[in-house]
């Protein structure tokens, strides 16, 4: 049976016969039914009416049919949109389906139904899908993330879709991973000031790992996502590079272009005595070569690509002249782009080649490509100066040919040759002239009246030559005209005495008889000059012309700056930057190159490196972030507020936290070594609690006791966006209480005075417990350091993440927002050890799935020593026990809201991973203890 | 991202048409693509155009085509996506089509319209490429193709690359080549085939005076795989095969290339120390290596053309000599003449082949050349007008305007350019009932730009 029948005539009664087979009982006629429908609606026939009819074949148990019916739905359902909500509930039920092909199909299928009401019956659907066991299923959900923010960008704000997402860039499937980036990357595109897709050495990690593991097109949106990253010096820049390199074998070309993406904008970073640096120079030509021996279309949009790589770093390509050379079957456009490349890598080294060649083709019969062809030859002579005389007899060569095309051709190229190299070639003149009536284009004329003019003391019958062009003054084009006006007065300034005549008439063709404001302006001007001051005139009209630029073709730098961003996309091959042809605000953030850090530097300025974000990434401090700002208009910060408050994630560390990176990443993760400033006191000399009492009976024999572990200090609001306020800090906790240790640096030139500061409500109830107390007015460049106690008694909200903090400072200037994210372990209580029995019967009754697993890698302590370390930060242990040559701890902590999270951490000897286990009754902790753990024993 | 993908007839007949964002003015796009295509002027590139002025729905919209088959296969964006992926995409979207509805025609897709749409939902969701293999898509296609006729061992009609090739003794089925290769699952009566083809693209540029300009071979061995996918097999190549400028094998001179890619799915683990390629295809078409070279050919060139012209009556000969290769097939000279030139007379030197002037150019056909043979053919024509060289009194060396270069086109059946053999080509699978796999590996070198000045 063949669906060809489906393609005959329209009948008047085809639609009802339809309606008729789609309602059959019959399974295989019902899905006959629905591909008819489903060719005629490809044909461009409307079978909308059928809409209910289609509709009612959706319940079944068919995928086959089904997949057709949802196929009917996205084509009508627009139009429909009544009908649509007809079909929510069988959508609902099939992403509650226990096969997953048809959890995506459903949920892949409404996220196409662009129909607003759909959106609200899609959310619950898409939520339960964005964690569904199968990775099919969530790379399904992720992408229709991205379409349910095109139909409706504040409901999936509202419904935290975009933390989900950000969360499926840890996903352990690379399809999945590969579809939210992409997904985050559009979505990102249209809020240019989120921080949806905060790149960091940590999320980039993750990337690369992917990378690896991808299909291709998988590879494809991570390595544009990777593109936009900017390194913070010129070692994170190469460890990327060369994990991007292989990538430059691959088979798909866009993989490929991709990679050079990448490379060429983080080469930019690299210092170029590198060696690193020659290899990845000759790492990028073979894949460039390549891309070339593929089908037309692809090397012409590689060429166009390549055209901009080879201004940008001509060194790539310089060896491979040859393979540029033109092929006669390749298709004209190709042909042009090959041209254009050989004259930018022609040097002095390869011009007698390139001349050879150029001059082949001035032979070949395609017109378009002749011309362009002698052209060549004159771009040439002008870049290469050692090659000039060269070119000159190889146009004189063609000259003789005689061919109409090629002559003109070659006659407005040798104009340029005599502008670039004044008086050394003018003996090729009388050969020019011998061409002169052969000249019909506008171009080709208008550029002998100007040799002819210039050089008119040279050539004996000059005022013949141009009274002959004057009879038919009126036919010519603006072009030869003005040329014609301007000669004729060079020739009368240089020969007065016999072309006095002739200037006369030109000068009243030009401002009497012609009707052009340009060509009579320019006669009144010649013939005021003329007469009131010959002399002033022979100095305005023959005064020494500049000499023309080698290549005055060549894109602007800061253009071509921009296209090397672009490198693979359609800005590349239009050359023009995005802006430009793309609609309305989407992708048109302008993208520089990443500015040249060393990283020596980086390690003297430790404080300057991590805020290295380039100056313009991130201009202004007020994105809008509809969340956050509900929040913090809660705060309380006395009078002085000024303009709508608004938050974001202060620097590159706050940033970290929206990708999920958590906690390490901002402690253990970020490169710059700052000493701890805030050593704690190392003997507890001083009154102990009575929660403390215990402490002493485990730990008497191990050595001295440091308190718990506290940070260095990250800079949390870079100068920059707080009107040169920075504030860095910390956060530690000492004998039962905690502070937040801050440095404010003034980096304006004003004194700042009247600090204070509020927290937003927390997770943790984290509040000041005191008033920030600058004493004296900080004055430019001086520093303070502050303590500010805190108490867990402030109010209480659940926060993404829960250790997110979110701080708002004021002083005389202005209000400033932070967020910070701070470690857990500052929340373990001094009381935290809970006794054997108790602790025996909770860890029991805590329900299994509340247990959560961690490694914790490159730790080599035993058991001893991990025990003493994580006492001074609070966590207790137990007891002890050996199993199989493992050492277990169990442990216990509280936090300040009286939590419990209990731990069993598996110490083998000579292995440097451990195995952390932790219950709790609320899960969510587990996380951050694991993060806190992490810390406290790596450092 | 992909707003739109639709494949239209070489009439302009829209046969498929699917919008992924609904960001666009509908389906008379395709309409618009296609009068644009036809109006574009000789220089300007087909490959990427935009559309501007025109209606406001239509503003901004790119188009990306290819053409496959005598279709157009094209896809319009918004925004600034890379063109190279929407290329490749195209292109596998072609091999796609052509695997599950067997071949890629006007005909295969009108019949199989719900199975290209069920197809085009997995590849492309949103816009966003989703996979592209065959193998993988199997897990969620449920439509079957619906095949034109039934497979008949006795039409020949159609050769294509994985056709039969009627000179050599064994003769596939050429439907073989035309039929889906993830046919009805019900049929097991299916036959175990493989299909290995070693193709190189020969082109090389010679100068007048007869020196190599630039010679570059592209090779690649593509695979056509009928068996249950994930057989594995391994394919063994000549063992003195190097890689890279420095790399030595063998006593002899060695068989090298320049840079070789090879397909994800290849193991290379004995390939350093055997040449040998393992994988495991999955049904359906693939590339297996692709490989160049350049400059250093190490056979001598197939072809040696010893062209003279003289001016007084416009009369050349053209002689050929091709090298002892075992046959070369559809030989053809293509040699473009000044204008004008109208009349032609020719004394050839054999009666099979044929010389006729077309579109301002001599085309010299030769259907077969026995290796080692020399042929020479002697044209004479008028040059009418006054630019001929001849009247300055110029030396007759110089070629005249419009004459030349002459390119040969060919096919070099079981030969391949670089010297690089498939040794053997064996299967790990065992067929359950059937009868053993059928094997079918061919050499061969064509020509893709042969050029020589004169």
């Amino acid at each position: 049976m063949t669906d060809s029948k489906y393609f005959t005539t329209t009948k008047k009664g085809e639609i009802f016969e339809l309606k008729a087979e789609l309602n059959s009982d019959k399974k295989e006629k019902k899905k006959e039914a629905v591909k008819k429908v489903i060719a005629s609606m490809t044909v461009g026939k409307d079978v909308s009416a059928l809409f209910p009819d289609v509709v009612n074949c959706m319940q079944t148990d068919n995928l086959e049919l089904k997949k057709l019916v949802y196929l009917y739905l996205m084509n009508y359902a627009k139009s429909q949109p009544d009908m649509a909500i007809m079909a929510v509930n069988t959508f609902v039920k099939d992403c509650e389906d226990p096969n997953p092909l048809i959890r995506a199909l459903a949920v892949r299928t409404m996220g196409c139904i662009r129909v607003d009401k759909i959106t609200e019956y899609l959310c619950e659907p898409l939520r339960k899908c964005l964690k569904d066991e199968d990775p099919y299923v969530r790379k399904t959900a992720a992408v229709c993330v991205a379409k349910l923010h095109d139909i409706n960008a504040q409901l999936v704000e509202d419904q935290g879709f975009l933390d989900t997402l950000k969360d499926l860039i840890s996903d352990s499937n690379p399809m999945v991973v590969a579809n939210a980036v992409a997904a985050l990357s559009e979505i990102a595109e249209s809020h240019p000031s989120s921080n949806l897709l905060d790149l960091n050495p940590q999320s980039i990690n993750k990337l690369l790992t992917a990378l690896n593991e991808c299909t291709e097109w998988g590879q494809i949106f991570i390595l544009d996502c990777l593109a936009n990253y900017t390194p913070k010096d010129d070692r994170e820049a190469q460890s990327i590079c060369e994990r991007v390199t292989p990538r430059l074998s691959h088979a798909n070309s866009a993989v490929v272009l991709s990679a050079v993406k990448v490379l060429m904008k983080f080469m930019e970073m690299l210092s170029k005595d590198l060696d690193y640096y020659g290899t990845l120079l000759k790492k990028l030509a073979p894949p460039l070569v390549t891309l070339l021996s593929a089908e037309p279309e692809l090397q012409y949009v590689a060429l166009r690509n390549i055209n901009l790589i080879v201004q940008k770093r001509p060194e790539i390509l310089k060896h491979e002249m040859k393979v540029f050379f033109v092929k006669y079957n390749d298709p004209i456009y190709v042909k042009l782009e090959k041209l254009d490349i050989m004259i930018r890598l022609a040097s002095q080294a390869n011009i007698a080649q390139v001349l050879a060649e150029l001059k082949e083709y001035a032979t070949e019969v395609d017109v378009d490509f002749v011309r362009k062809a002698v052209r060549a030859i004159g771009r040439c002579a002008i870049k290469v100066e050692q090659s000039a005389e060269r070119c000159v007899s190889t146009l004189l060569d063609l000259i003789q040919t005689k061919v109409n095309y090629v002559v003109q051709e070659a006659i407005v190229v040798i104009k340029d040759i005599f502008r670039k190299y004044p008086n050394k070639y003018e003996s090729v003149i009388a050969t020019l002239c011998e061409n002169l009536d052969s000249l019909d284009e506008p171009e080709a004329r208008a550029a002998m009246i100007w040799i002819v003019g210039e050089y008119a003391e040279r050539i004996d019958n000059a005022d013949e030559l141009l009274e002959s062009f004057l009879e038919g003054f009126h036919d010519e084009s603006t072009q030869v005209q003005l040329q014609l006006l301007t000669a004729i007065v060079k020739l009368f300034l240089k020969k007065p005495t016999e072309t006095q005549e002739l200037v006369q008439q030109v000068l009243s063709l030009a401002t009497q008889d012609s009707d052009n404001p340009d060509l009579r302006d320019r006669g009144y001007i010649y013939w005021r000059l003329l007469s009131t001051d010959p002399v002033a005139a022979k100095e305005v009209v023959l005064a020494e012309k500049p000499l023309i630029s080698e290549e005055t073709d060549l894109i602007e730098p800061t253009l071509l700056d921009e296209l090397i961003c672009y490198i693979g996309t359609l800005a590349s091959v239009y050359h023009k930057p995005p802006s430009a042809f793309v609609e309305g605000g989407r992708g048109v953030v302008h993208k520089s190159l990443p500015p040249r850090t060393a990283s020596s530097e980086s390690a003297e300025s430790p404080e300057t490196a991590p805020t290295g974000a380039p100056p313009g990434e991130q201009p202004d401090v007020i994105p809008a972030q509809g969340d956050l700002l509900g929040d913090l208009l809660n705060l309380d910060l006395g009078p002085p507020v000024s303009g709508p408050p608004l938050a974001t994630s202060s620097v590159q560390m706050g940033a970290v936290d929206l990708l999920g990176g958590g906690l390490d990443s901002l402690i253990g993760g970020t490169n710059f070594v700052a000493p701890p400033t805030a050593a704690v006191p190392a003997n507890l000399g001083a009154p102990i609690g009575s929660g403390l009492s215990d402490l002493f009976d485990l730990t008497s024999g191990v050595g001295t006791l440091s308190g718990s572990y506290v940070a260095p200090k990250a800079v949390w609001l870079p100068a920059m966006k707080a009107k040169g306020l920075e504030i860095s800090g910390t956060f530690t906790r000492q004998v039962g209480s905690i502070s937040m240790d801050l440095q404010l640096t003034n980096k304006a030139l004003q004194v700042m005075t009247d600090f204070a500061i509020q927290f937003n409500r927390n997770s943790f109830g984290l509040a000041p417990a005191a008033p920030l107390q600058v004493h004296a007015p900080l004055s430019p460049n001086q520093t303070v350091e502050i303590s500010l106690p805190l108490s867990t008694v402030g109010s209480v909200m659940k926060m993404e993440p829960l250790n997110n903090l979110q701080v708002a400072v004021k002083n005389n200037i202005d209000v400033f927002y932070f967020s910070t994210l701070y470690p857990l372990h500052i929340l373990f209580v001094e009381d935290g050890k809970m006794d054997r029995q108790m602790f025996l019967a909770t860890w029991k009754d805590i329900p299994n799935e509340n247990e959560a697993q961690f490694q914790i890698r490159d730790c080599p302590l035993n058991a001893e020593a991990a025990s003493s370390k994580l006492q001074s930060s609070n966590i207790f242990t137990v007891a002890k026990r050996n199993v199989e040559g493992q050492d277990m701890l169990y442990q216990s902590l509280k936090l300040t809201n009286g939590i419990w999270v209990l731990a069993e951490l598996r110490i083998q000897p000579g292995n440097p991973s451990c195995t952390l286990s932790l219950k709790c009754r609320a899960p969510e902790v587990s996380q951050h203890v694991y993060q806190a753990y992490e810390t406290i024993l790596k450092n | 991202m992909i707003s739109q993908f639709f494949i239209l007839s070489s009439k302009g007949d829209p046969l498929i048409y699917k919008d992924f964002r609904g960001d666009s003015g509908g389906r008379d796009v395709a309409e618009l693509f296609y009068r644009k295509l036809t109006g574009l002027p000789g220089d300007e590139s087909p490959v990427v155009m935009v559309t501007s002025g025109g209606k406001r729905h239509h503003d901004g919209r790119h188009f990306i085509h290819i053409r496959h088959s005598s279709l157009y296969l094209v896809v319009t964006t918004s925004e600034n996506v890379s063109p190279f992926s929407l290329l490749e995409l195209l292109s596998r979207l072609a091999t796609l089509l052509g695997d599950y509805c067997g071949s890629l025609g006007e005909g295969t897709i009108s019949r199989n319209v719900a199975l290209v749409y069920e197809l085009l939902d997995e590849v492309l969701d949103y816009g966003y490429v989703q996979t592209t293999s065959t193998e993988m898509l199997r897990n969620f296609i449920q439509t079957e193709a619906v095949v034109s006729k039934p497979f008949s061992l006795f039409d020949l009609s159609s050769v294509g690359l994985f056709g039969a090739e009627t000179q050599q003794s064994k003769v596939a089925p050429s439907s073989a080549a035309s039929r889906p290769v993830l046919s009805s699952r019900s049929d097991q009566s299916q036959k175990n085939e493989v299909f290995l083809d070693v193709v190189e693209r020969l082109s090389v540029l010679i100068a007048s005076n007869g020196s190599l300009l630039k010679v570059d071979v592209q090779g690649e061995i593509r695979l056509k795989s009928f068996l249950p996918s994930g057989s594995e097999m391994r394919i063994g190549l000549t063992e003195e095969f190097c890689v890279g400028k420095s790399e030595l094998r063998g006593y002899g001179p060695g068989i090298r290339v320049d840079e070789v890619s090879f397909h994800s799915s290849v193991n290379l683990d004995e390939f350093e120390s055997h040449r040998i390629l393992r994988l495991q295809p999955p049904q359906g078409e693939l590339t297996v290596m692709r490989y160049q070279l350049s400059d250093d050919l190490p056979s001598p060139l197939p072809f040696r053309l010893f062209p003279s012209v003289q001016w007084d009556r416009g009369s050349g000969r053209t002689t050929l000599e091709p090298k002892p290769r075992p046959v070369s097939l559809n030989v053809r000279l293509h040699l473009p003449l000044p204008r004008g030139v109208v009349s032609l007379s020719q004394e050839l030197s054999s009666p099979e082949q044929k010389a006729e002037l077309a579109d301002g150019a001599l085309r010299w056909d030769l259907p077969q050349v026995q290796g080692g043979s020399q042929l020479s053919g002697l044209f004479q024509m008028d040059v009418p007008g006054p630019p001929g060289p001849p009247s300055h009194g110029l030396s007759t060396s110089a070629s005249p305007l419009g004459l030349g270069p002459a390119s040969l086109s060919f096919e070099l059946p079981r030969h391949t350019c670089s010297g690089l053999q498939v040794r053997f080509l064996r299967l790990a699978f065992r067929p359950c009932g059937n009868a053993n796999p059928h094997k079918w590996v061919r050499h061969l070198s064509h020509s893709d730009a042969y050029v020589i000045r004169i």
